[in-house]
């Protein structure tokens, strides 16, 4: 890398104040000579200046304002510990532990039995596992979101925030406000069979500090939820495992609904339905085609 | 920090928290309710708050956590919100009147189409934005904020900043003729 493009890179990190002050001193340096690297300079200084001149976007309303200042000043009594109190404890309790030696014999004490104690535990557990079938475990996170996302936009408390029955417009609207591309299929269109469910439209929910994706679906009137988000915030990693087409599929029942999750390319799906068996059907949505009835067979249960 | 100093110190930070909470829910109505959630934990929790730490980042934090927790149990979603001009515009009052007038009014005309670029953006960009921005937040506190990697914040500012200005250059011309 020239040094004109190492400058360039470390440019913004100089104007976020973010760089050690030799550092700083090393592109000042650079930038007093250079005319090529101190106009773009110039230019992303000129914009940050802008931007951050501009602010605050809002104002409190007074109503708030008065709402707030008084419960602030009749607040109630913090549950809490003073950070002052909390020292004070603290350095009370290293003195006594420090000074009283029968004290400094019974913590080992204490800290061998409880080990024993999870040691045994363990080992009946253990124990107790060798002698069970394959474990099925709770739902995964994702599958409970997933199926509480489902319910909540059934009973109508998560509207839709685009209505649409066209796939394109749907991945289109997830563009830039989700981190991965969402590629909805057309099967029905390309494949001229008559329509088994129709496309509702999309919105984001949150999950793990950011957004997943939600579409939903009709499928003669029963509903299903596709919920998608990166295979790198979440695993489909409980239930019973059914393995098509090489993709493992994860097949949890939750409060009586099917959601079956799995992960391929980089995603992560969860497909929510109330449907017979595993809920198998809901998967045309996506797999429409005739060729995708055997890998929807094949998700039956045995 | 004594409790009357909280008070006064965490009421500064108020029309910070309430355009945040309206980035985060889209409705007035609920970035009222979550500013005043934000506070009432903000009280019940003031005891954690550990010397020399950040007031601000903590009400940040706490706000954001109020609201996820709120999207997980909330009856209604998240819609989108009509900005409330008057309150913008109060904001701008108080500009320096000795200047040319002209000049004053193309200041305002720019900053109002950097707020409108500002929330034209996607919500993830809009937040950084103004978590960096217009709030001041170092990458490792927005990390900490939004419980990810200081190189994902980089990332995602940059693109966001990208996005800005590729909107911005696309008005000033336009704006720059209307002006003359």
């Amino acid at each position: 890398m020239s040094k004109c493009e190492d400058i360039l890179a470390r440019m913004i990190l100089y104007l976020d104040d973010e760089l050690e002050a030799q550092e700083c001193g090393n592109i000042r340096v650079h930038l007093a000579g250079c005319a090529s690297c101190r106009a773009s300079f110039d230019s992303e200084r000129r914009l940050l200046e802008n931007v951050r001149g501009c602010g605050p976007l809002h104002v409190a309303p007074p109503e708030l304002r008065a709402r707030v200042e008084k419960l602030v000043s009749d607040r109630p009594m913090a549950r809490f510990a003073p950070p002052e109190l909390r020292e004070r404890i603290r350095r009370t309790v290293e003195h006594f532990g420090s000074r009283n030696p029968r004290l400094r014999f019974v913590r080992p004490a204490i800290a061998m039995a409880a080990v024993l104690a999870v040691a045994m535990f363990v080992g009946l557990w253990l124990l107790n596992r060798s002698n069970r079938g394959p474990i099925l475990r709770g739902p995964s996170q994702f599958a409970m979101l997933a199926a509480d996302t489902h319910q909540r936009h059934i009973r109508g408390q998560l509207p839709l925030e685009l209505v649409s029955d066209v796939p394109e417009q749907i991945s289109n609207w997830f563009a830039g406000k989700v981190p991965f591309a969402v590629k909805l299929p057309n099967y029905q269109e390309s494949s001229g069979q008559e329509k088994t469910y129709r496309l509702e439209g999309a919105r984001l929910v949150g999950f793990k500090n950011d957004y997943a994706a939600y579409v939903a679906y009709q499928m003669r009137t029963r509903p299903i939820s596709l919920v998608v988000t990166s295979d790198k915030v979440a695993q489909p990693t409980d239930g019973e495992q059914i393995v098509a087409k090489g993709i493992t599929f994860h097949y949890n029942s939750i409060n009586g609904l099917k959601v079956l999750t799995w992960s391929d390319r980089g995603l992560t799906y969860a497909l929510v339905s109330d449907l017979e068996e595993r809920g198998q059907q809901s998967c045309v949505v996506c797999h429409q085609g005739v060729k995708d009835q055997d890998f929807i067979e094949s998700l039956k249960p045995r | 920090m004594s409790t009357a100093t909280f008070s006064q110190a965490a009421l500064e930070h108020l029309d910070s928290l309430y355009g945040y909470a309206l980035i985060l829910t889209r409705d007035q109505t609920a970035a009222e309710d979550l500013v005043q959630e934000t506070y009432l934990r903000a009280v019940r929790a003031f005891g954690q708050l550990m010397a020399n730490s950040n007031l601000k980042s903590w009400l940040f934090v706490i706000m954001r956590n109020a609201w996820l927790n709120q999207l997980r149990h909330t009856r209604s979603g998240p819609r989108f919100v009509e900005l409330d001009d008057e309150n913008v515009e109060s904001v701008y009052q108080n500009d320096r009147v000795n200047e040319d007038p002209h000049v004053v009014y193309l200041r305002k005309l720019e900053r109002e189409q950097i707020r409108l670029a500002i929330a034209d953006l996607p919500e993830l960009y809009r937040e950084i934005i103004v978590l960096r921005d217009l709030e001041g937040f170092s990458y490792q506190e927005i990390a900490t904020m939004l419980s990810c990697p200081a190189g994902t914040v980089m990332s995602r500012l940059g693109r966001a900043r990208a996005k800005l200005r590729r909107a911005l250059v696309s008005w000033q011309p336009r704006a720059a003729a209307r002006a003359v």
